[in-house]
């Protein structure tokens, strides 16, 4: 090497040992610098995501494992503000509009706030069907369809911006069917009446934010965040589609306002179906307020409180039999008139019945007769026999905002002696239709009364917890309930009911009441007809409950509910298998 | 011996170029050496930010997966509903029945349809725990060699 070259070898080494030092020394300074918190903020921000998974909400099936509420893939549509072109949003609105029903100058309104605010991204809609998503997809008929799996809402260069998330959300594919029961998930995740609410926290499951790392070279396992619990409820759905049809076409042919019924397995308490009018198809939430108006009750059967009327005569009747002071033989001289505690307790039809046993008593429904049945019960064994039937507190049923029916006791303020005498057939106390299924499942169950459940199992982590049937006291004796069963089953005989079903034995009590008005009497035109009744007798299966408000054809509950009753019975004993009783005594015999 | 180390220095005394050489040989070896595990680092790095890239495109998938079982189980359940069921029904000329028309016959000895869907097995049961990632995907060179290290430390 000449040595004259030397400096210019020297110089550019140098040159290059200077730069090399300058970048040392500017990376040094800078992760130590006043500025170095900044920057690793800045890198750590850009280094991982936060994602939040959303577990899929719990599923609802019936007691045969089919699906009465699950989840679907809906869309949210947002606008990408940083790929908007000027003339864009005019045609966004429009695609919007014609496509997926949204209003036009409402996407106009949240595309020009969201641009004065400098934001990057904002949601134009939510819960958008696929459907709905596809047309947008296809959008231009010249240019092939967006991917399927693409972020891009539309194959439009004009709708370039709009970006398409899915998510899922609540669907319910029976549609109205037990929509009493189950309630339903409003877009804000919230569950909103009956089983959505009550059961919300189980349902929902935990949402979970994680950082997701940018850099590959980090990937890490997601966490398994644990979906909602599912829910296996004691309805079958071909039973609650039977009583809906059913109730819906006596509403119609009695011209009532609204109808409640109740199908319950009086040995385990599991609801076989439930419903009342109105209902809903839970995938159109949004109708709630059009139809709900009024404070109409969502679910009647836990909802709303009725005086029963006669239905109750039963309860005072076990009383007095389990009291020992009445057997079914008494004898009782129904003079058509009974005075007590300064009013006057007149019969139904207003006539006196002669001599009457307790069997012809709750056979004819004699209000003379169980007004003095009750006040030989005396006012405190009466209201401790109501209170022990659970008249006055909620039965304890799994379903959301049950109501507890009100009895005034004589310690209380308002109560008066002549409130006895009405109590005792069913005036003058609210009662809900649970609270009276419950009750007269004492008499199936030797005295024992069973807590009504609607859920049966619990599916959690990939087990199934099975729930137990639960007894919530037992207000009379074995043999007392045994005396009352044989009772209700006679006495549905003897008045040959139209509540009864060939080939099948049934207990059951009518009720008809008469309907309070605002001014402190009652409407003499208008009533509460209800039956609720049991089979087969020798072998419980069911219990049936049945409510008609103020029918119009009729107001006697032997007119229009027990038929109603009937109805139901007849096929319910096809749903459940049931053979008439003299081919299940003779199969039960081999 | 002695002579021909004296030969070789005078060799490298007489040509300085050849001892540029060496030094020039150093050098370019150091390189080729920092090259290779340079390369190889890469190597090393792109295939796990390769499959790191896959993994999180099969979490992707799976969360995919996931949500289309959701929509079919659901989209099944709206075809099999009542109402779409009774339709059918109805259409193939079937009426519902009434216990009149109906005979009963005596199966000794069954029990009827079982009460209650089974859709998980009861509590309690043992379950084998769920997939996860392999190790390679998530450990370090060091934690691959502290383990190795282990088990070598074993024997």
């Amino acid at each position: 090497m000449p040595r004259e070259h030397t400096w210019r070898y020297l110089s550019t080494a140098l040159f290059f040992g200077l730069i090399g030092l300058l970048i040392f020394w500017r990376a040094y300074s800078v992760q130590t610098g006043d500025q170095a918190t900044a920057f690793l903020n800045q890198s750590e921000y850009f280094s991982r995501l936060l994602k939040t998974i959303y577990p899929p909400r719990g599923e609802i099936y019936d007691r045969n494992g089919n699906l009465l509420a699950g989840n679907r893939t809906v869309y949210e549509i947002g606008v990408d503000l940083a790929s908007l072109k000027e003339q864009d949003p005019k045609a966004i609105a429009l695609a919007l509009s014609a496509l997926v029903g949204s209003d036009y100058n409402r996407v106009l309104e949240i595309l020009a706030q969201a641009k004065s605010q400098n934001l990057i991204y904002v949601v134009a809609t939510d819960y958008v069907l696929p459907e709905k998503v596809d047309l947008l997809k296809s959008y231009n008929v010249n240019l092939p369809p967006e991917e399927d799996d693409s972020f891009l809402c539309s194959n439009d260069p004009a709708l370039a911006a709009l970006i398409c998330r899915p998510h899922l959300a609540r669907s319910y594919p029976e549609r109205d069917l037990a929509s009493n029961l189950l309630g339903f998930v409003t877009q804000d995740s919230n569950g909103n009446f009956g089983i959505e609410q009550q059961y919300q926290d189980l349902l929902a499951g935990q949402p979970e934010n994680i950082w997701v790392p940018t850099d590959p070279n980090r990937v890490q396992e997601l966490p398994q965040v644990p979906g909602g619990s599912s829910l296996v409820l004691t309805i079958d759905r071909q039973i609650q589609a039977m009583v809906e049809d059913i109730l819906d076409e006596h509403i119609e042919k009695t011209a009532s306002d609204s109808g409640t019924a109740i199908v319950m397995d009086p040995r385990t308490g599991e609801i076989l179906a439930m419903t009342s009018t109105p209902r809903l198809d839970l995938n159109d939430y949004q109708e709630y307020v059009n139809i709900f108006t009024d404070s109409k009750p969502y679910n009647r059967a836990v909802g709303q409180i009725y005086e029963p009327g006669s239905i109750f005569k039963v309860v005072t009747m076990a009383a007095a039999i389990d009291l020992g002071l009445v057997t079914p033989e008494t004898v009782y001289l129904d003079k058509g008139i009974f005075n007590f505690g300064g009013i006057s307790i007149r019969n139904w039809n207003g006539q006196a019945w002669g001599e009457q046993t307790m069997l012809g008593c709750l056979q004819h429904s004699l209000n003379v007769c169980l007004a003095e049945v009750g006040s030989r019960v005396g006012q405190e064994n009466f209201y401790r026999y109501v209170e022990a039937f659970g008249f006055g507190y909620p039965t304890g049923v799994d379903l959301f905002n049950e109501a507890t029916g009100t009895v005034r006791t004589p310690d209380e303020t308002g109560w008066y002696p002549a409130d006895l005498a009405t109590n005792t057939f069913g005036q003058g106390l609210a009662v809900t239709p649970m609270q009276m299924v419950m009750a007269v499942s004492a008499f199936i169950n030797d005295g024992k009364m069973v807590i009504p459940h609607i859920v049966k199992a619990v599916v959690q982590d990939g087990s199934q917890y099975n729930l137990s049937p639960q007894y919530a006291g037992q207000p009379i004796s074995e043999e007392t309930a045994h005396t009352m069963a044989q009772m209700l089953t006679d006495s549905l005989e003897m008045e040959s009911s139209k509540a009864l079903v060939p080939g099948y034995r049934l207990a059951g009590k009518t009720g008809t009441a008469q309907i309070p008005t605002d001014n402190g009497t009652y409407d003499l035109n208008q009533t509460n007809t209800s039956f609720v009744g049991w089979g087969p007798v020798d072998d419980p299966r069911f219990i049936v409950f049945v409510w008609l408000e103020r029918p119009e054809t009729s107001i006697w509950a032997s007119e229009v509910a027990a038929p109603l009753f009937a109805d139901i019975v007849e096929r319910l004993v096809v749903l459940m298998n049931i053979p008439p009783d003299a081919q299940r005594v003779v199969a039960q015999e081999n | 011996m002695l002579k021909r180390s004296r030969e070789l220095i005078q060799a490298y005394q007489q040509a300085p170029w050849r001892r540029q050489m060496q030094v020039i040989g150093f050098i370019a070896a150091g390189l080729v050496a920092v090259s290779l595990v340079g390369a190889l680092y890469l190597n090393i790095t792109a295939r796990a930010a390769t499959a790191g890239r896959q993994v999180q495109n099969l979490q992707s998938d799976v969360a995919d997966l996931e949500q289309k079982i959701e929509d079919l189980k659901t989209e099944l359940a709206f075809i099999a509903s009542v109402e779409s069921m009774q339709q059918r029904a109805a259409d193939l000329g079937f009426k519902p029945l009434s216990p009149n028309a109906l005979t009963y016959l005596s199966v000794p000895e069954y029990q009827g349809r079982p009460s209650g869907a089974q859709l998980a097995p009861r509590a309690g049961a043992q379950f084998s725990a769920a997939a996860r990632l392999p190790a390679e995907y998530t450990q370090s060179l060091f934690d691959w060699l502290s383990q190795l290290l282990g088990v070598l430390g074993g024997f």
